[in-house]
């Protein structure tokens, strides 16, 4: 692992159980999860269904609660941080996109009272424009935008939170190949352009090789394997279940 | 003016004859609905006789703790009544009921029997228990709707929840539109009743009191202090159940407890 200083997200030790609830035994869902993510760093999370992955991206803005380990956030335990802040710098995009009624201007500049954000008209056409997006669209009903336009105008409305870091939970599986292929290449786009750290989770081996950065392998809440993708491109990779993974086989 | 007819039981017991009328239709057209309806006749008879007799003790003791004790059980039945209809069980939910269904009778009772009615003594059960038994009514009913539709929206809309949580919303913005709606749902009921109070159905009380040879007229001023009551009292149990049942789904933190849906 590189010097802490140099990580946005450290991860330590990280558990997280859900109660049981009338008599039903208490769900265990990470166990002892431990990794870091470097400031402008991707990491992926790839592993079969119910592993745990988007539990452990959803842990990382404080969606939901550790109840053992820590995670740091640019430097402070995110349980120092304010939450609404963090979710701010720590900008979370759901896999099924969520759109409010009204036109995607009203969905951009959505805020809670009292944040101060830049919603200015040129703010809100040059990021639809780093997503990939027409300012035309600015003015249409949301709801009338296609899956992929939708996802895009989602990570748009994370961005104009000025953010660290964007976890990305499945951002292509509700998309169709050529879409699919779109939202890669703004996400991959975004790491260079804006140096942002992404973590995301997915299941597609497209966005894990032109991401690059780390891979972590999960299995039942448990790290199976960590591997790095920048330094040892190709060949080095040992397990044989993300080899699999990485050549188009869902582990 | 005279009062009421005096039904004597035999005259109770005709009643029930319609209903074994009814029974034998039933049973001859295959129906299925025997069994309900004796039930039902039957229950509406013990609870009813018991509710008159316990009643009437209350009236000739003439003290104010028993009506006390009697408000207290009709406001614990009417907390067990709102949380039954919930699908899946939420932490507290019984206190939280309890709490909204009696600060929002005793709100509004407070302001009726010590504003408005002002009977001597305060406690009088002839006013005292119909009227909390009204606005208790009202309360719970408006809390059981509001409760069920909050549990169902957070459920189908937890997506939408989330996202809000995680553009930087606190808990209690984030829920706000699911709130309202579930008030709206709540208060529908109520609103409508108002709306058409007395065009379609003479309400309970004021029929009440016709029988008992009132004259309408003082029936109706009756009946509009009992309307703005009601709405005062479903606005004031449905909010606080809301509000203290959203919380439940909340944490500091502002997360949502996603495992309570």
């Amino acid at each position: 692992m590189p010097p802490a200083e140099d990580l946005i997200f450290r991860v330590e030790r990280l558990s997280l159980t859900y109660p049981g609830r009338r008599g039903q035994a208490p769900a265990q869902v990470l166990t002892e999860i431990s990794v870091g993510v470097e400031r402008g760093g991707a990491l992926t999370l790839v592993g079969p269904s119910g592993s745990g992955k988007s539990s452990l991206l959803r842990c990382l803005n404080r969606l939901e609660e550790p109840t053992g380990g820590s995670v740091m956030f640019d430097g402070r335990a995110i349980t120092e941080w304010d939450p609404r802040e963090l979710r701010r710098r720590a900008a979370l995009v759901l896999q099924t996109p969520v759109l409010f009624e009204g036109t995607v201007r009203d969905n951009l500049s959505l805020r809670a009272p009292e944040v101060p954000l830049d919603f200015s008209e040129p703010r809100l056409r040059e990021t639809l424009s780093e997503v990939g997006l027409e300012a035309s669209l600015l003015d249409r009903e949301a709801a009338t935008l296609s899956g992929g336009e939708k996802q895009r105008v989602t990570i748009a409305r994370a961005l104009l939170r000025e953010p660290q870091a964007l976890l990305l939970d499945e951002p292509t599986s509700a998309l169709d190949p050529p879409n699919a292929t779109l939202v890669i290449e703004t996400v991959c786009r975004l790491r260079q352009t804006r140096g942002l750290t992404i973590v995301v989770v997915t299941h597609s081996p497209e966005l894990v090789r032109q991401l690059g950065g780390a891979l972590l392998y999960l299995v039942k809440g448990r790290v199976q394997s960590y591997e790095r993708l920048d330094r040892d491109a190709g060949g080095a990779i040992v397990d044989q279940r993300l080899q699999a993974f990485l050549a188009g086989i869902s582990p | 003016m005279t009062g009421a007819v005096d039904l004597s039981f035999w005259q109770v017991g005709l009643a029930l004859l319609l209903v074994g009328a009814i029974i034998v239709i039933s049973a001859r057209q295959a129906l299925g609905l025997e069994r309900d309806l004796a039930v039902g006749a039957v229950r509406a008879l013990v609870q009813l006789y018991l509710v008159g007799l316990i009643l009437a003790a209350v009236f000739s003791a003439a003290r104010w703790y028993w009506v006390l004790v009697i408000l207290a059980v009709m406001a614990a039945i009417a907390t067990h009544a709102a949380v039954s209809r919930l699908r899946k069980p939420i932490p507290g939910i019984s206190w939280i009921a309890a709490c909204a269904l009696s600060v929002s009778t005793a709100v509004t009772l407070a302001y009726v029997i010590g504003v408005v009615v002002r009977p001597h003594p305060w406690w009088e059960p002839q006013y005292l228990i119909p009227i909390t038994g009204m606005i208790l009514g009202n309360s719970m009913t408006s809390a059981a709707l509001a409760g069920e539709r909050l549990q169902g929206d957070l459920a189908a809309r937890r997506d939408e929840v989330e996202a809000r949580l995680a553009l930087g919303f606190s808990g209690r913005e984030a829920v706000q539109p699911l709130v309202r709606a579930s008030l709206r749902a709540a208060m529908i009921p109520t609103v409508n009743g108002m709306m058409t109070v007395g065009l379609v159905q003479l309400p309970g009380m004021m029929t009440g009191q016709i029988l008992a040879g009132a004259s309408p007229m003082v029936a109706i001023r009756y009946q509009i202090v009992v309307v703005c009551m009601q709405g005062v009292a479903t606005a004031l149990g449905s909010l606080m159940f809301v509000r203290l049942a959203v919380s439940r789904y909340l944490t500091p933190a502002h997360q949502l407890r996603r495992y309570l849906l």
